[in-house]
């Protein structure tokens, strides 16, 4: 009944301690890249705050999804402010290595 | 195999709204063929990206189609994704075959990267590309023999 509302792209912002978290949920794809870019803008320019994207609830990711990635990435490096990727999912984390964009990230294994 | 070739054609808007269509039949076809979890997972990115590509650069502005068709041979899988817009520049292979290995951050750039893993992740990609008749890219996946399946 609720399969459609499952993978249904989401991105819920958490800000804790100079940490802003965004967690993702659903399939990231080029029908929601607008959406995923709307969220991400302010917060990538936001220099005195850690960022960090969770993507433990993300079920799929298309190049669209990763370009935006990388130009984050790239934002960040150039106002040397702290970005990572945690809790990446097997599946997109086998895209991140084919692509090569994995070497950029700073992951954070899950430490619990 | 004695088996006929089957097809099922879905014909789509070339808009991203219906790229997830795509990746729903995908999985049902494969999974009924015994695909593996990771392998359905693999064609869903390559033929997303296929369809991405019609979507982005076929018709630029006027709306067109799409034509998806899954050819099920035995144990292999074709995946034909079909425009009749214009043919998008994206193809040099020698630009999209590059992942962003080599490349330091600065000068990394996402451009071709959807053909890049179409290519990583299937057995053969053909791309077809006329300009004014559209593109046509064919993907294969055949089903790994060492499965307890036969």
């Amino acid at each position: 009944m609720n399969t459609n509302k499952n993978e249904k792209f989401n991105a819920r912002t958490e800000t804790q301690d100079g940490v802003c978290t965004v967690y993702l949920t659903g399939e990231l794809d080029l029908s929601v890249a607008p959406d995923f870019r709307l969220v991400m803008e302010p917060l990538v320019d936001n220099k005195e705050q850690d960022l960090v994207i969770n993507m433990k609830e993300l079920k799929y990711i298309d190049s669209t999804g990763i370009g935006i990635l990388l130009s984050v990435l790239k934002a960040r490096h150039g106002m040397e402010a702290r970005f990572e990727v945690q809790e990446v999912p097997a599946q997109i984390q086998k895209l991140f290595d084919m692509t090569g964009i994995a070497k950029f990230f700073v992951t954070q294994k899950n430490s619990q | 195999m004695n088996a006929e070739v089957q097809r099922v054609t879905l014909n789509l808007p070339a808009t991203a709204d219906y790229v997830d269509i795509v990746r729903l039949n995908l999985y049902g076809v494969a999974s009924k063929m015994g695909f593996s979890y990771e392998d359905i997972e693999d064609m869903k990115v390559a033929v997303s990206e296929a369809c991405n590509n019609s979507v982005l650069y076929a018709y630029s502005h006027e709306g067109g189609m799409v034509e998806v068709v899954f050819e099920v041979d035995g144990e292999t899988l074709s995946i034909t994704v079909k425009d009749e817009g214009a043919s998008f520049e994206n193809m040099n292979p020698a630009v999209s075959r590059a992942g962003l290995h080599d490349k330091e951050l600065t000068e990394a750039q996402i451009g071709g990267l959807g053909f890049y893993l179409m290519q990583a992740l299937m057995d053969d990609v053909s791309v077809e590309s006329e300009t004014g008749k559209g593109t046509k890219v064919v993907l294969v996946k055949r089903l790994a023999r060492s499965e307890e399946k036969v």
